[in-house]
């Protein structure tokens, strides 16, 4: 019963790891880009969680997203891009 | 008793444990606020909400819920619709996954002290920590989603001020890791016992106090929504709940900062044994204790509010960068010079 559930949750998380990777590479506005790198991080931390070994997952969301992710928002923002205009007329 | 320990050891009740402290920390949300407008208004001497539900208003904030619940839900018509939908979820959840790991007094039973909290495990406070920096992200997905200039500068002030103060906080906590050799929050709150953690480590407190009410951008730190320069900050194109869940993941983030606090620094539930050993009143005494302890925090915190002005953002990274970081190292060596010496 528990193999069943861990099981479950394992081909989740790894549907939810893979499909963010691939919308990483794919994604056309770079700030998805980066956030759906930070979902990658935070699924790979619930890898890790789940084989067992909290500090590493825990290390991982400390350093990856908090930190890391974080940074790399901080220097995309640095960028330079546009917004997109205020007015509603397209 | 030992029906008891397994009672609360249970998953299921665990569990169930979790979902009610996510309620309740949402309903004492809702106090704060009432207590933030009515203290203000006593500081400042004006009278604050008084028309609904009598003297005192208390009713106000229901009417203010209704409100919300009723406007209009606006989405920019250039706005990333995802991002902005996302982004109100992201900031509340980080607030809700704090609740996970902060025991809320604990049950006292003869020797035995049983937590209050839906999970306990070896690295709880590193769990806070990171959890807590989370929020971050959502701030920033609210403001790049709604693809405003407004939004767009608080999330630029918000991000870099929480780098530079979640390393003094981390510093600080750990010098309190050194002391106990445990990052178990429970373990840090019950060797406080005789001595809390604020005389050992006054400067450590310092630090810590001052990174938390920035990490929770309380008001000498709220530069991401100063009213007169960025209209709302990240939340100037959210309109009712949207709005509203952002507003009470803040107040639940400063109540949350207030527990993680009383938990490090002042004492946690701990009372001496000849009260909790009072039959039934003494079981429950430490519950109390605690709650008692963090609305003094709380009330503090709204006090400082109401009594200072803003920072500059420029100001806030310098204090955070130049002042707060080597302080924080230098309570570490402390902490250590004191472990050393009595073999901690």
């Amino acid at each position: 019963m528990v193999g069943i559930l861990e099981f479950i949750v394992f081909v989740l998380i790894s549907i939810l790891t893979i499909g963010f990777s691939i919308l990483v590479v794919t994604a056309r506005d770079i700030v998805r880009a980066a956030l759906s790198l930070v979902a990658t991080l935070v699924s790979v931390a619930g890898v890790y969680v789940l084989l067992n070994a909290q500090f590493i997952g825990i290390v991982q969301i400390l350093v990856y997203v908090g930190g890391i992710g974080v940074l790399i928002l901080f220097a995309v923002m640095l960028t330079t891009q546009e917004l997109k205009g205020d007015s509603d007329v397209e | 008793m030992m029906s008891i320990v397994e009672f609360l050891f249970n998953p299921w009740v665990r569990g169930i444990l979790g979902l009610a402290l996510i309620g309740i920390i949402f309903f004492s949300a809702v106090i704060t606020v009432w207590l933030e407008r009515k203290f203000g208004a006593d500081i400042q001497s004006r009278i604050g909400p008084n028309r609904v539900g009598g003297r005192f208003g208390l009713l106000q904030l229901i009417a203010d819920a209704i409100k919300l619940f009723t406007k209009e839900d606006l989405i920019p018509a250039k706005a990333d619709k995802l991002l902005f939908v996302m982004a109100p979820i992201v900031i509340l959840g980080s607030a809700f996954m704090m609740i996970v790991a902060i025991p809320f007094g604990a049950i006292v039973i003869g020797d035995n002290s049983y937590p209050i909290a839906a999970t306990e495990f070896d690295i709880s406070v590193l769990y806070l920590e990171a959890v807590s920096a989370l929020s971050v992200l959502g701030i920033f997905m609210a403001a790049y989603g709604s693809n405003n200039k407004y939004s767009m500068l608080a999330a630029f002030r918000n991000i870099a001020r929480m780098i530079g103060y979640e390393v003094p906080l981390g510093i600080s906590i750990i010098g309190i890791a050194v002391m106990v050799q445990s990052l178990n929050i429970v373990e840090i709150a019950q060797a406080q016992s005789p001595l809390w953690f604020i005389f050992v480590q006054p400067i450590g407190f310092a630090v810590f106090f001052i990174s938390i009410l920035a990490d929770m951008g309380r008001l000498p730190f709220d530069q991401n929504e100063a009213e007169e320069e960025l209209v709302a900050g990240w939340g100037t194109e959210y309109t009712g709940m949207r709005w509203g869940l952002g507003l009470f993941a803040e107040y639940i983030h400063m109540i949350l900062g207030s527990c993680l606090m009383v938990l490090l620094y002042f004492g946690g539930w701990n009372l001496p044994k000849f009260i909790t050993d009072i039959y039934v009143i003494g079981m429950f005494a430490p519950i109390y204790w605690f709650i008692a302890k963090v609305v003094v925090v709380v009330m503090t915190i709204i006090m400082i509010r109401w009594a200072l002005p803003r920072f500059r953002i420029d100001q806030v990274v310098d204090l955070g960068w130049k002042v707060l970081f080597p302080l924080s190292v230098l309570n570490l060596l402390w902490a250590v010079a004191l472990g050393l010496f009595f073999g901690a």
